[in-house]
């Protein structure tokens, strides 16, 4: 298959860059947000808003010109929190009336396999301490599909395929990423986080190739 | 109430929440780092640059900070307070990397990442070794010759510091208060961040950290917004 071209927007955080790397899967480009932030997002099939790397005061600049990339078939990723309300249809939510403790995350409903060899216990606990992953819940757009939610039954990760015609997967600041960076050094933990976005980046390719071929189908 | 200190504001929702927090929006302002001029601080009495900065803008624009320690336009020097990381390209003094233990107080409880610490400082005064610190984000191998050490790790490597070189007072630390509080996954960081705006601005705040639901999910980010008069 041929790999995503994905672009990632950074507000420049230390370790930011070493999240993602490209591979046979996709190819990733780097824009850091300057004062004339004005990103081209032409020629991308994936826009990337890594875990605490992400600037809502440019990302609400540009809001208009996101919808209108994933109004033409592409993807987004944004696993950091949202104050702006750039990402169409769902609503990110600071929070902290569950205690750390009391946080466990639960598979809402997975059609496409998005969990597929993700260990949700990963999610929950790094060294046992759980509470660290996810912050805040999604306030989702009606049609969008809640895949984890947290132990108040609030959606922490979502796929929207409804608002936009192109893909919206988010989570409630959940780090997802190729690596992790200084978030955990646990195993379990970061395997998850990997695998969970790999199926990510699965899902986007495949839908991306579907839709090229059918695009270009000749019909006999 | 006119608002006492401006944090510099990558974007990022940590820093934001931390400032929208009732009991510190009417304390706190936040800059946007990309809009920051001298003017929007010069009459803040503090400024501060928390962890998950953007060291390439404030590297761009170092000299509104310096000018800013310094007191410009004002009869006094000004404080500043820089947490997490930084570079020599703005700053006197070289951060390191460092992987980030968030988990010691469950696995290795007596192997702190601080292990001394001044507590006549008036940001540690009262603290509890626990409150002092809760994990590191790497440490100063080198710091300038002006400059007091007031934490260190078990290898003898500088977690705080401060100076008066640049004339007001520069306190630098590897610790995250701000980023962690907004987070909300430490407990305990009220002790930590009340001290310090107390330090900075004369005002400790009290009460619970809330956070208001109609702060999230907002139009844009418009920085006047507040009290500020």
């Amino acid at each position: 298959m041929k790999p995503l071209k994905a672009l990632i927007i950074s507000n420049a955080t230390v370790g930011s860059n070493k999240l993602f790397q490209s591979n046979e899967h996709v190819s990733y480009d780097i824009y850091k947000v300057t004062e004339n932030f004005d990103p081209d997002l032409d020629g991308y099939d994936l826009l990337i808003l890594p875990n605490g790397a992400t600037d809502s005061v440019a990302m609400a600049k540009i809001k208009h010109k996101v919808r209108a990339f994933l109004d033409e078939g592409n993807a987004l990723f944004c696993f950091s929190g949202w104050f702006t309300n750039w990402v169409p249809g769902n609503r990110w939510i600071m929070d902290n009336s569950l205690k750390t403790s009391e946080v466990r995350y639960f598979k809402k409903y997975d059609r496409y396999d998005l969990l597929k060899d993700v260990d949700i216990d990963g999610l929950i606990f790094s060294h046992g301490i759980s509470g660290w992953w996810a912050c805040g819940y999604i306030e989702t757009a009606p049609g969008a599909e809640v895949i984890l939610e947290d132990t108040l039954q609030r959606p922490v990760v979502i796929i929207d395929e409804k608002t936009t015609r192109g893909t919206i997967i988010v989570s409630a600041s959940g780090p997802v990423a190729e690596v992790t960076y200084g978030t955990t050094n646990h195993s379990p933990s970061m395997q998850a986080i990997s695998a969970l976005y790999r199926n990510f980046i699965a899902f986007v390719q495949h839908k991306k190739q579907t839709s090229y071929e059918k695009e270009n189908r000749i019909d006999l | 109430m006119k608002k006492k200190i401006g944090l510099i504001f990558n974007g990022t929702w940590s820093h934001y929440a931390f400032a929208k927090a009732p009991k510190y929006r009417d304390i706190y302002q936040l800059i946007y780092i990309h809009d920051l001029t001298f003017d929007k601080i010069k009459d803040f009495e503090a400024v501060v640059i928390p962890f998950q900065s953007n060291h390439e803008a404030l590297t761009r624009k170092k000299q509104i900070i310096y000018d800013f320690l310094a007191g410009r336009h004002s009869a006094t020097g000004k404080k500043v307070f820089l947490a997490g990381d930084s570079t020599t390209e703005w700053l006197e003094g070289r951060w390191e990397d460092r992987p980030v233990n968030n988990w010691w107080w469950v696995t290795h409880p007596d192997q702190p990442p601080v292990t001394q610490t001044n507590y006549e400082h008036p940001v540690y005064q009262g603290l509890k070794p626990r409150h002092a610190c809760w994990h590191t984000h790497g440490v100063y191998t080198e710091v300038p010759s002006h400059a007091e050490v007031i934490q260190t790790n078990s290898e003898g490597e500088i977690i705080t510091w401060q100076t008066h070189h640049y004339g007001g007072t520069l306190l630098v630390t590897t610790l995250d208060p701000i980023v962690e509080h907004g987070i909300q996954q430490i407990t305990h960081l009220d002790n930590y961040c009340d001290s310090l705006t107390a330090w900075l601005c004369g005002i400790r705040p009290t009460g619970k950290f809330e956070i208001l639901k109609e702060d999230y999910g907002i139009d844009a980010f418009v920085e006047t917004e507040g009290l500020r008069d």
